[in-house]
Order: structure tokens, then C-alpha cells, then sequence
């Protein structure tokens, strides 16, 4: 009778641990999937598509994002292939003329200033770097959309995913021997 | 709970609701679209800097010079639409009624940015009413720096605000200043000679420059008080470096229509019985007790066309509530340094807000005159004199008016242009009279024991993030705040960053302090805000009191 107590407690603490790592991330997100099935592997490597040749800088030098309907209608006037993916795209979205509504993985609070340019021209660095294999993955992940803040999963940086989180931006500008001030990225 | 914390849960959910927070309703949220680049003039003052706003979608996020700088005012308008102190709505019909009812008894228009489009539409509509444009000099001069060798400046604020800032600076390697000021300014930094001056002794010692050694050296004297013009003329400026302000040139039918210009001061007294006052954006403040003195006793009618309250609004019967930069198209008056003329407009970068008034609108519509569309008949009667440049900041190119239809001139005009005509001859100066200055009773030293010394008046609206500034630093003077000498601080009782009463012949004032050794003992330095100029202008005798 004398080990009931610690024993309700350590079983009590052992529900709460798999509460918390287990059931909260699968309670606390909500798993939306994007309205088409996209392979950056197959536009990469039949197509020889480069990240900016989609993810292109506008003249003024900022991010254009992801591309607007246009760009994919430039080669998809028709079905390319028979994939089930490839009707769904041209019949729900080139034919109708209908921008898809795609979830941005990568998208930033909206306090947060980021320049693309200034990170790939002068920092050097590769699109990678910040998110991950996107580039060569032969479809796109299930988009986690985190219930209270709203924001991607992926800007936390989780399964070997790079972070985007202000902390990472931080560790990495120290990594770099650059210090910022707060307004460079808060304006 | 202990197994709790050691999962990313409660750290998770507090970052979440900070996260969720940021999204509710009220927080600022920066607008999504597209990134690009407007071009327009700013309008706050007579300088009319080009302007580079970045935009994003429709929302102007960050103002910059192009090929030079802004002023911490220009950098932040584009927070002034969304001011807080912003005046929304004012009582138009009842306003209309008021005017129209007491506009036979003697109307006037008292415009405090004088030269532009709209200073035309008040003066074709008060000569149609038969009444009377009022501004504070009737026949401002024009400064040509670049043919300066010495210039001797008595407390101007040449290098700090004065005139258009590029052509200030291009013109300041050749030619020598002089600054004659009490504090050592901005300029009186930035000079090669700082002459140190009494509080208020500034018409004395303008008076005694003929007989200064170095006065056959100087080749334009520059000052507020009415013998500069004189001394100017006596030293032979006139031609060579004082002209004539230039305007552009207007639809003929325009100065046909056009009441004749009057200095605010040749007004007689007691004669206004409807006074219409514009004051976005003024460039000037005439203390509201020199007003009162030309209103008629019985019952006037003021009627002030203002963006916030902190001005004439505090005294007019109606305030009514004006759309100001960047929200309006307007032109900008020429600058203390045009010597040629000039035409820019300021397009604006955001919409107007409803329930906005224009002065020019209001009395085209008492008067039967059309303004609707004045800008782009003023342009027009430009573009048929086919004389000029174009000079549009976007692709930073020059054309000869004469190669662009005037679509193309009033198109480019619209996206940030300046057109000037570089060839025209200068104006020749008119020598003004000297302005009638109110007889000042006599003060006692003794009862007002300090000597006003004003900073430059910016009557508009500051941004938030300036405010912080005035808080912060000592690079400005808060308009609401007064400077003082430590020993005269001690003696007064106040202290730096409290509160104080600054008192006049003509009335008080709650003020703040700053103690700041710069300031001359004996005088006191005060901001530019108008209940702070209504009773207290520069020179006069006043007295701090600790409250």
C-alpha cells in the first residue's frame, strides 16, 4: 500500500508524457492536402526545370512565390502525360482558368519581412538550405496546419526539416558573423 | 502536470496563443501583394522632394528620395492618413449654411500655402464673390543661391529645411555663409562663420549690417524681418540672387477671374465677417490673436479646412475635416529657391478617405467657379506654352515638353514628374512695404524675465515614430516643448522632462521642458506648436512658470 501513491504519480506522469508527444502533435494539427498533386522531381529532372525558373525574382528584385497559373498554363495548355494528377490539374484549374489555392509550407508570420534575393545573391545561399529536399521530392507533403496559430508545421522544422523559425534565422545570421537589428525582419 | 511540462505541449500552446494573438482583430497586419514602385512629390513643404514609395499591392510600406534623401517627415507620411489626432468629419452642411448666409457681409480666404492650383481656385472664387485671398506675405521673393558667393543668414534655416534641398546643396560649395543666430544651430554648425547674437536682437542687428565691414562682401542677406528686403536692396541683390517668386503658368481666363493677392497684415481691421482658412498643409502659422483683430466684432464666421484639430480648429466656429498627403492630387507651391518656374504634382498613394472636404471645392460651389478639374487645365495651358522639361523620376529621363502630347505631359506629371523651365528669365523682384507689425506694449524685463527664441513652424501632422524621436532625442524640439538654460530652469523651478507653464503678455501655455546648456541664458527656446506660437512668438518676453 506504501508504493500506491508513487505509482499513481509515475503512471499518471507516463499518460501525460504520451499525451504530450504522442496525441498532442496529432490534436494540435490539422493535415490539409494541396489542391494539386505536384512532383517537383518530374519538372525537375524531364522537364530540367530549375528552382527560379518557377520561383522567379520579379525585375525589382523580390520574390514572386509561388507561380501564378500563367506560368504552369505556359506549358500545360493540354494534358501532359495520363496521370489521373495531370486531368485533375487541367480540368479543374488550366481549362477553367481557376488559380489554385496552394498552402505555402515556408509562409512567415505576418510581422516577418523576409528578402529571398538578399539570402540567395548575396548570402549565397542554396534554396535547400531552408527547405530542405522540397526541390526533388516526387510529391508534396500532406500540409500541417497547426489549429491555434494557423501557420505550417514546416516552419518549425521537424523530421530532419530545416527550421524557419526566428530562432534558426538568429543561430544562422550568428553562424554567419551577422547581427541584425530587430526591424531588419519586423517592420 | 509533471509529466505535462516534460512534453512540448504547454510551450507548444503558449507560443500558439502568442502566435493566434497576433491575428485577432485591431493588429496591424501588413498587406499581401504585389511589390512595386510609385513615384509622386511630397507635399509637406515647398521643397517638393521626388519620392519613391515602395508599395505592396495598394499600400505604400516605405518612402525614400530618389537620387537623395527625405526628411524624417517625408520618410514617415505615409503613416499620417492613419494618425490617430487624424479630423474624420466636420459639420459641412452646417458650415454651408453658416458661409452662405454671412458671405455678402465680406468673405476672405486666408491660405497658408500659397502658389499652387488650388491658391488660383480660391482666388478666381473670391474674385467672383467680390471678396478678398489673404496670405501671409502677398509677394513672397525667390533666392538664387547658386550666384551667392557670401551669404549672410540671420537665424534662416539655410542647411535645415530651407528651400529644395538639392539645390541647396549643390549650390553651397560656392559660396560662403554667415549664420547670425543666438543658438548654434543646425546651419550655425554647419557655417563657416556663427555669429552669436542676443535673443531678439535680430531686427537690430540686421539693421546694422550696411555699416558692417564685411557687408560689401555679401551678396544676399537672408531673414524674416521686413528690412531684408531693403538691406538686400542696398547691397545690390536684386537681379542677382533675389527675384520674384515663379509660378507656373496658368489658363489666361484664370487671371482674369482672379482676386488680386493681399498680405494677411493689410487687412483692416474688424472687416472679415466670413473667414475661410486653409491649413493643410500650411507652411505658416499667423497666431490666432492677429486674426481675431481683422474679424468683424459681431458674430464672424471662421471656418478652418484642417487634418487635425491641434490648429485654427481650436478657435473656428466649423472645423472641417481636409484630405492631406499622400491621399490628394495637389501641386506643390515653388520653393523659397525658385527663381524659375516650377510644377510638380503630388499623386497620391493611397484613397481618399470619405468624408473629406476641399477648400477649393467649397467655394467653387458658393462662387459658381468649376475647380473640379484644375490640375489638369493648369498642366494643359503648360504643355500648349511648350516650354520646359519634363523630368519623371521613374526612369529619371528628361524630355522637351514640346515632344509629348498632353496626355503623355499630364500622364507623366501624374507619376511623379516635375516639369521646369530652366530657360525662363528669372522675375524681378517687387519690393514689398514694409508689413505693418502690431505696436507691442511695453514689457518689463523684470515681469518677463526671458527672450522667445521659435523653431520653424511644421503646423502638420508628425508621425507617431517622429514623436518618439522628439521624445528620445534632443535632435528636434517637440512642438509642445520649451528649452531652457539650466541656471534659468533652476529659476524658474523646472526640471528636465517636467511640465511647466510658459506665460506672455498675451496669454499661458502648458508646455513641457528640456534643459538643454545650448540655450542661451536668458532666453527660451519654444516648439513650434500653434498654441504655443498663438501666444508666444519669436523675440517676445516670457516667463517659465513650474506648475
Amino acid at each position: 500500500m506504501k508504493l500506491r501513491g508513487p505509482i499513481v504519480f509515475l503512471a499518471g506522469v507516463l499518460v501525460a508524457l504520451g499525451a504530450g508527444w504522442a496525441g498532442f502533435p496529432r490534436l494540435i494539427y490539422q493535415t490539409r492536402r494541396q489542391p494539386v498533386d505536384f512532383s517537383h522531381q518530374v519538372h525537375a529532372e524531364k522537364a530540367g526545370a530549375k528552382c527560379e525558373d518557377c520561383h522567379a525574382y520579379r525585375a525589382d528584385g523580390s520574390f514572386a512565390g509561388v507561380p501564378a497559373l500563367d506560368k504552369c498554363s505556359g506549358c500545360h495548355t493540354a494534358a501532359m502525360g495520363s496521370t489521373v494528377a495531370e486531368k485533375n490539374f487541367i480540368d479543374q484549374y488550366v481549362t477553367p482558368q481557376r488559380e489554385p489555392e496552394w498552402l505555402v509550407y515556408a509562409r512567415q508570420p505576418e510581422n516577418v519581412y523576409f528578402s529571398h534575393i538578399t539570402h540567395t545573391k548575396r548570402g549565397n545561399l542554396k534554396c535547400e538550405q531552408c527547405h530542405g529536399n522540397q526541390g526533388a521530392s516526387n510529391s508534396l507533403p500532406p500540409y500541417q496546419q497547426d489549429r491555434i496559430s494557423g501557420y505550417s508545421r514546416d516552419i518549425w522544422g521537424h523530421a530532419g526539416r530545416p527550421a524557419m523559425t526566428m530562432d534558426a534565422c538568429v543561430a544562422c545570421h550568428r553562424q554567419s558573423h551577422l547581427e541584425h537589428s530587430c526591424l531588419d525582419c519586423h517592420k | 502536470m509533471a509529466g505535462a511540462v516534460l512534453t512540448p505541449a504547454p510551450w507548444r500552446l503558449i507560443t500558439d496563443t502568442a502566435l493566434w494573438s497576433e491575428n485577432w482583430p485591431g493588429v496591424p497586419r501588413p498587406a499581401r501583394g504585389e511589390i512595386r514602385a510609385r513615384f509622386t512629390t511630397c507635399a509637406l513643404c515647398p521643397a517638393g522632394c521626388a519620392v519613391r514609395a515602395r508599395c505592396v499591392g495598394e499600400q505604400p510600406v516605405l518612402l525614400t528620395g530618389v537620387s537623395g534623401g527625405l526628411c524624417p517627415f517625408g520618410l514617415s507620411a505615409h503613416h499620417l492618413p492613419y494618425h490617430p489626432a487624424r479630423l474624420r468629419k466636420g459639420p459641412v452642411a452646417e458650415a454651408t449654411a453658416a458661409v452662405a448666409g454671412k458671405a455678402g457681409q465680406g468673405i476672405a480666404v486666408l491660405d497658408l500655402n500659397p502658389g499652387r492650383t488650388a491658391s488660383w481656385s480660391y482666388r478666381r472664387a473670391m474674385g467672383a464673390m467680390k471678396g478678398a485671398y489673404l496670405t501671409p506675405q502677398a509677394e513672397p521673393f525667390a533666392y538664387d543661391l547658386s550666384a551667392a558667393r557670401t551669404v549672410l543668414s540671420i537665424g534662416t534655416p539655410l542647411l535645415d529645411g530651407w528651400g529644395t534641398p538639392s539645390k541647396v546643396n549643390a549650390a553651397r560649395p560656392n559660396f560662403r555663409l554667415i549664420q547670425a543666430e543666438a543658438m548654434e544651430s543646425r546651419t550655425a554648425m554647419l557655417a563657416e562663420q556663427w555669429i552669436p547674437i542676443a535673443p531678439g536682437s535680430e531686427s537690430a542687428f540686421a539693421k546694422s549690417i550696411p555699416q558692417l565691414e564685411a557687408a560689401r562682401e555679401l551678396s544676399l542677406v537672408l531673414g524674416e524681418g521686413p528690412e531684408i528686403a531693403e538691406i538686400n536692396q542696398r547691397i545690390g541683390a536684386f537681379g542677382k540672387t533675389v527675384f520674384g517668386r515663379s509660378e507656373a503658368v496658368v489658363p489666361e481666363t484664370w487671371t482674369r477671374e482672379a482676386a488680386a493677392v493681399t498680405a494677411f497684415a493689410d487687412v483692416p481691421d474688424h472687416s472679415i465677417a466670413v473667414l475661410l482658412i486653409d491649413e493643410t498643409p500650411a507652411t505658416s502659422y499667423i497666431p490666432w490673436h492677429r486674426i481675431e483683430q481683422k474679424l468683424v466684432r459681431d458674430n464672424p464666421v471662421v471656418v478652418t479646412f484642417a487634418a487635425h484639430r491641434g490648429g485654427y480648429a481650436r478657435h473656428a466656429q466649423f472645423a472641417l475635416p481636409t484630405a492631406m498627403y499622400p491621399e490628394v492630387l495637389d501641386d506643390v507651391a515653388p520653393a523659397a529657391d525658385a527663381i524659375r518656374p516650377v510644377f510638380r504634382l503630388a499623386a497620391p498613394l493611397v484613397a481618399t478617405p470619405t468624408g473629406v472636404v476641399s477648400l477649393a471645392e467649397f467655394v467653387g460651389t458658393l462662387s459658381g467657379v468649376p475647380v473640379a478639374n484644375v490640375l489638369r487645365e493648369r498642366a494643359d495651358a503648360i504643355h500648349h506654352a511648350g516650354q520646359g522639361t519634363l523630368h519623371t523620376y521613374a526612369d529619371r529621363q528628361r524630355t522637351a515638353v514640346k515632344e509629348l502630347t498632353a496626355d503623355a505631359f499630364w500622364k507623366g506629371l501624374n507619376e511623379g514628374g516635375e516639369w521646369t523651365w530652366e530657360d525662363a528669365k528669372p522675375r524681378a523682384a517687387v519690393m514689398n512695404r514694409a508689413e505693418v507689425r502690431p505696436v507691442e506694449p511695453v514689457e518689463s524685463p523684470a515681469d518677463l524675465p526671458l527672450v522667445a527664441i521659435s523653431e520653424p513652424h511644421y503646423a502638420g501632422l508628425v508621425s507617431p515614430l517622429l514623436t518618439k524621436l522628439y521624445q528620445e532625442s534632443n535632435l528636434l524640439l517637440a512642438p509642445n516643448r520649451i528649452a531652457l538654460h539650466p541656471k534659468d530652469a533652476r529659476d524658474a523651478g523646472v526640471v528636465d522632462g517636467g511640465r511647466a507653464m510658459l506665460q506672455t503678455r498675451l496669454g499661458k501655455c502648458a508646455v513641457e521642458v528640456t534643459v538643454d546648456a545650448a540655450v542661451p541664458a536668458g532666453a527660451v527656446q519654444v516648439g513650434s506648436a500653434p498654441g504655443i506660437q498663438d501666444v508666444c512668438g519669436h523675440a517676445a518676453r516670457a516667463k517659465v512658470v513650474s506648475v
